[in-house]
């Protein structure tokens, strides 16, 4: 069975929802793997809050759709063209300065995002927005002190935070190919764009990292359900439990 | 930003007024990395309203063989606990 995501107000939120549980997920796989334990654990209290995250607007979702499925159904029970989370949050942590990397210009984004979201009309989205803004401006500092620690660390650190940054903006473009849904429920897509290229060339400059410039990405977008290599394999994994063992309780 | 990894004392506050107490503690290569790190290792769950972290070479603390010097002498001196006043009712956080 195909779950569709049929309401505006639903397409709008899942895209959040899907972009948050997925680098939930890539962030998980961080659980047991940082640098040292303190890093670790920051990093598996950023992937819990996530999900949690993803988990609140799954409801909301449901809720709009009113097809009785429940926030499970959404995360656990949809293929990979049934996904709309951004390409950037599907890229590997192939070292610590792609998590970083990854982590920040994420968080740059859906700051943006959810501060447009304060005034939204949609129902219960300005009050989770609020909390979830909490959460976010943590992450947010977190990952942006370590975009400065590794770019003006060593050589090594700088050189490897320059190849994660270089990676991940070939992922920039779709960010701000808005369509009309995008345009019906964010208040000021310009604005969006503006804040989050003015402060990732901040911070950029400030981390002695190079801006690469934002191409033209020739892959579909995110928004039709299209996808970079990752995000089979990360579903195969979150999901392999749920579908194997559909009446499983924990 | 300084560099080294160093080991700081974590000390947390319930609530306002209340005094901080030690935690434990934590590594961090700088002050705010400190701090995060803090928050993310004893912080997460209603433990706290604010938060100090100390360099952990910071702290003067008493020489383990003049352990006896510095405390042994109070013991019999029963006078100095404030066991012989009645505590009020409504007397919080004494």
């Amino acid at each position: 069975m195909a779950i569709t995501i049929d309401k505006e107000q639903a397409q709008f939120l899942v895209r959040l929802a899907d972009t948050e549980m997925i680098l939930g997920q890539r962030l998980c796989e961080m659980c047991s793997n940082g640098p040292f334990l303190e890093e670790d654990i920051a990093l598996s209290n950023i992937a819990l809050d996530l999900i949690g995250r993803a988990e609140q607007l799954y409801i909301l979702i449901s809720e709009i759709e009113g097809k009785g499925l429940s926030a499970d159904d959404y995360a656990y029970r949809r293929n990979e063209r049934e996904y709309f989370s951004i390409k950037l949050v599907e890229q590997p942590n192939t070292d610590f300065a792609w998590v970083i990397a990854r982590q920040y210009l994420h968080d740059v984004y859906v700051k943006e995002i959810f501060t447009q979201l304060l005034s939204s009309k949609i129902d219960k989205v300005a009050g989770l927005s609020e909390k979830v803004l909490k959460e976010i401006t943590y992450s947010h500092v977190h990952a942006r002190d370590w975009m400065f620690r590794l770019g003006i660390g060593t050589p090594e650190s700088n050189r490897r935070l320059q190849a994660a940054v270089d990676h991940l903006f070939k992922y920039a473009g779709e960010l701000f190919a808005f369509d009309s849904i995008d345009k019906k429920f964010l208040s000021d897509i310009t604005k969006l764009e503006q804040g989050w290229k003015s402060a990732v060339a901040l911070t950029l400059a400030e981390a002695n990292v190079k801006q690469p410039e934002i191409h033209k990405i020739y892959m579909r977008d995110y928004r039709e359900g299209f996808h970079s290599e990752y995000l089979g394999h990360i579903l195969s994994e979150m999901q392999f439990l749920p579908r194997a063992y559909p009446d499983a309780k924990w | 930003m300084e560099s080294g990894d160093k080991v700081w004392e974590v000390f947390i506050q319930k609530k306002s007024g209340l005094p901080f107490k030690h935690a434990g503690s934590v590594h961090g290569y700088d002050k705010k990395m400190a701090v995060q790190n803090a928050r993310d290792a004893y912080c997460r769950r209603g433990e706290g309203r604010e938060l100090w972290v100390v360099p952990a070479n910071c702290i003067v603390s008493v020489p383990m063989d003049e352990a006896e010097a510095y405390f042994d002498p109070q013991e019999d001196k029963i006078y100095r606990h404030p066991t012989f006043y009645v505590i009020p009712d409504g007397v919080e956080n004494l």
